[in-house]
């Protein structure tokens, strides 16, 4: 279907979601670099914890 | 804007006027829910951070209760029966069987939750012996009155009578188009429910069969433990039961909304199912720290919730990936600059996105809660609301809110009362959300608990690397009020809107997807065996765990005074482990043979 505002229609052939793609490994390395700092700074940094 | 209103179409409201009506109601008692769960919310906010005590503290678990009840039961539930009524009407493009029949289990989920309401709010009320200060976990020993857990039954057997309701059209549907594929939006609801089939055999044992004889004082002890993990049997799959909904409206309408068309709906289905495989096996995961329980099916429990990361993966990947293909028709280019072209003064499609953002940094959080290890780190502190707030509190309860901006028109052929306001409102949400659930997360790995009024001790300070504990109440508080304000806003606009003059042709038909359902297996649409695959996993999953319960507590357990749970030797933890490791193998080769299908 097409709206008011579509100046052209993308089928399924001509269409490659590499905007998705960038968007998503941008978000996997945000958590990677979040969990990191959090298992080894705050998780193992600290005490009181039962394990480590 | 206007004209793209003006589509012409007819509304849900002018060919099923009927179920509109049931529509409506059930969206009504998700609002008043959400509305005074509000209240309640801004109240904790305050009082928790010592800025304003309206209430006695003693008084706090009655307040916590309601809120928890009326938002993740009442709010979510009853937005979602309204939603899948529509969602199995549209997409099978038939009424009701029976709209008597509709009304019925409509009727049940508000008595039931009159019931626990009265319940719960007779707390306040010292002269009567009514109350439920129990927490929406309703954990063993503490108890509540019968009104309350026979106020859920009569809920929950609602529900089930709501789901019976749609497969009843699925199978006339099906007379009538033996060849056809189930539609989209209807096998999203046909799959949810299965799951929560399944999912609430768990919380169905657990007070029909011990809390309310219990609190009717047939047994004067249960085992906490069994009952804890029975409630949690029911409630991991719970929060999909919250998220499915959010699900079908990311799916099915977001990518219209967005000027494109949903990416694959072979996916969309493939992740569905997957969600009913692997909903229910992996409530262990937030029992990480009950004694009781052997560490070997924690472990299971933790691996099948890693599984869990692939529906979700796949989802943010189609969804995204619809909303670029909106972006593009829009005449979007660049890696990133389609994000320009979004409709972002529409306030379904901006209340949308950002409950996705916000659900984006939910995933973090959650991973370090899946963790055995590093959960240890944040368990029972209030980084537990900090994390749930972006969930449910936000990327579901946000969704729901920006989505009805979207409905409404096409269940009452009136126009909103406000886009700007509507628009500044999903805004405000995210601001108050980022504020109060950023405090909550950083108080939470400071050793700030959860559920308590007054988080502050004589002759011991919060020590915080960075901001002070006094900037982070300040900042759960600022953010709890724009919450509030959010909340005021959107349930004002949905009752002015009453007022707006009536219009024809304000319906909005949903664009068909890009990849149909035509390219995928039939073997998707076989509910019948991934309701038994998911049947087999639970068992799988659980009954070694109850029986070693059972075993050593006993059905009604080893008493509710203090609960000194037995910490296993050795052996008894390792065998279990070894045990478990087959049927954990089994379940590898069901999910692997699943997905392969
Ligand atoms: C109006 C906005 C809201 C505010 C100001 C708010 C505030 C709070 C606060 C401060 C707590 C922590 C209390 C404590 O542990 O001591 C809390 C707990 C909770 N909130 Fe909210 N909240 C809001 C909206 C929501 C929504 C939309 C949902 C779900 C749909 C939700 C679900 C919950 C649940 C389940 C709890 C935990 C209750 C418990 O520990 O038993 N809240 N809320
Ligand atoms: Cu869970």
């Amino acid at each position: 279907m097409s709206g008011e505002n579509t100046v052209r229609e993308i089928g399924h052939d001509e269409f490659d979601p590499y905007g998705t793609l960038a968007l998503i490994l941008i978000y996997f390395a945000i958590l990677s670099v979040m969990w990191v700092f959090m298992y080894f700074v705050e998780f193992l940094g600290n005490d009181l914890t039962v394990l480590a | 804007m206007s004209e793209q209103l003006e589509s012409g179409a007819p509304t849900f409201l002018d060919d099923y006027p009927k179920e509109a009506a049931v529509v409506k109601a059930a969206l009504w008692s998700s609002f008043i829910a959400l509305a005074l769960g509000a209240v309640f919310g801004v109240i904790q906010a305050l009082h928790r951070t010592n800025i304003l005590r309206l209430i006695d503290s003693t008084d706090y678990y009655t307040v916590l209760t309601a809120h928890g009840v009326l938002m993740v039961v009442s709010f979510t539930i009853f937005f979602l029966v309204g939603l899948f009524t529509w969602a199995t009407v549209r997409s099978f493009d038939r009424g009701v069987e029976s709209i008597r029949y509709t009304w019925t289990w409509y009727g049940l989920m508000v008595a039931g939750t009159l019931m626990a309401v009265v319940a719960i709010l007779g707390g306040f009320v010292p002269q009567t012996d009514i109350s439920a200060d129990v927490l929406f976990t309703f954990y063993a020993p503490m108890q509540a009155h019968p009104l309350f857990y026979g106020g859920l039954t009569i809920f929950v057997i609602g529900t089930w009578l709501a789901g019976a309701d749609w497969f009843w059209s699925w199978r006339a549907w099906k007379a009538e188009n033996p060849d056809e594929r189930i539609p989209l939006q209807a096998f999203m609801v046909l799959t949810t429910m299965l799951m929560w089939y399944i999912a609430t055999i768990g919380i169905a044992i657990a007070v029909v069969v011990f809390l309310l004889p219990w609190s009717l004082g047939i047994f004067d002890q249960i085992n906490p433990l069994l009952t804890r993990t029975l409630f949690w049997f029911w409630g991991h799959p719970v929060v999909y039961f919250w998220l499915m909904p959010a699900y079908l409206l990311w799916y099915t309408v977001l990518p219209t909304i967005s000027g494109g068309r949903l990416f694959s709906d072979p996916l969309a289905r493939g992740v569905f199912v997957l969600f009913l495989l692997l909903s229910t096996p992996v409530g262990i995961h937030h029992q990480y720290v009950d004694p009781g329980i052997a560490e070997g099916f924690k472990v299971i429990a933790m691996t099948n919730t890693m599984f869990l990361l692939l529906p979700s993966l796949l989802t943010a990947f189609t969804v995204v990936a619809s909303v670029e293909h909106g972006a593009r028709q829009r005449g979007g280019t660049g890696l990133f600059g389609w994000l320009r072209a979004l409709p972002w003064r529409d306030p379904a499609f901006t209340g949308m996105m950002l409950a996705g953002l916000m659900f984006a940094a939910g995933g973090f959080s959650g991973m370090i809660n899946a963790g055995m290890n590093i959960n240890y780190l944040i368990h029972n502190t209030i980084w537990v609301p900090g994390h749930f707030h972006l969930t449910v509190g936000t990327a579901v309860a946000l969704t729901f809110m920006a989505a009805t901006y979207w409905l409404w028109p096409q269940l009452t052929n009136r126009r909103l009362f406000s886009r700007p306001i509507a628009l500044a409102q999903v805004v405000i949400w995210f601001v108050g959300m980022g504020l109060m659930s950023n405090a909550m997360h950083v108080m939470g790995l400071f050793g700030v608990p959860r559920r308590t009024a007054e988080p502050q001790y004589e002759g011991f300070e919060f020590v915080t690397s960075f901001g002070s504990i006094t900037e982070l109440r300040l900042q759960l508080a600022i953010g709890g009020t724009l919450l509030f304000i959010s909340t005021v806003l959107f349930v004002s606009n949905i009752a002015l809107s009453a007022g707006a003059p009536k219009l024809s042709g304000l319906g909005k038909p949903l664009s068909e997807p890009l990849s149909g359902a035509h390219d995928s297996p039939e073997i998707l649409d076989n509910l019948k065996l991934w309701f038994g695959i998911a049947f087999v996993l639970v068992v799988l999953a659980y009954s070694l765990p109850l029986a070693s319960i059972i075993s050593r507590g006993g059905v009604l357990g080893p008493g509710v005074d203090p609960v000194p749970m037995i910490i296993e030797p050795l052996g008894a933890t390792l065998e279990p482990l070894v045990a478990s490791l087959q049927p954990l193998l089994g379940r590898l080769a069901a999910v692997v043979g699943g997905v392969g299908a």
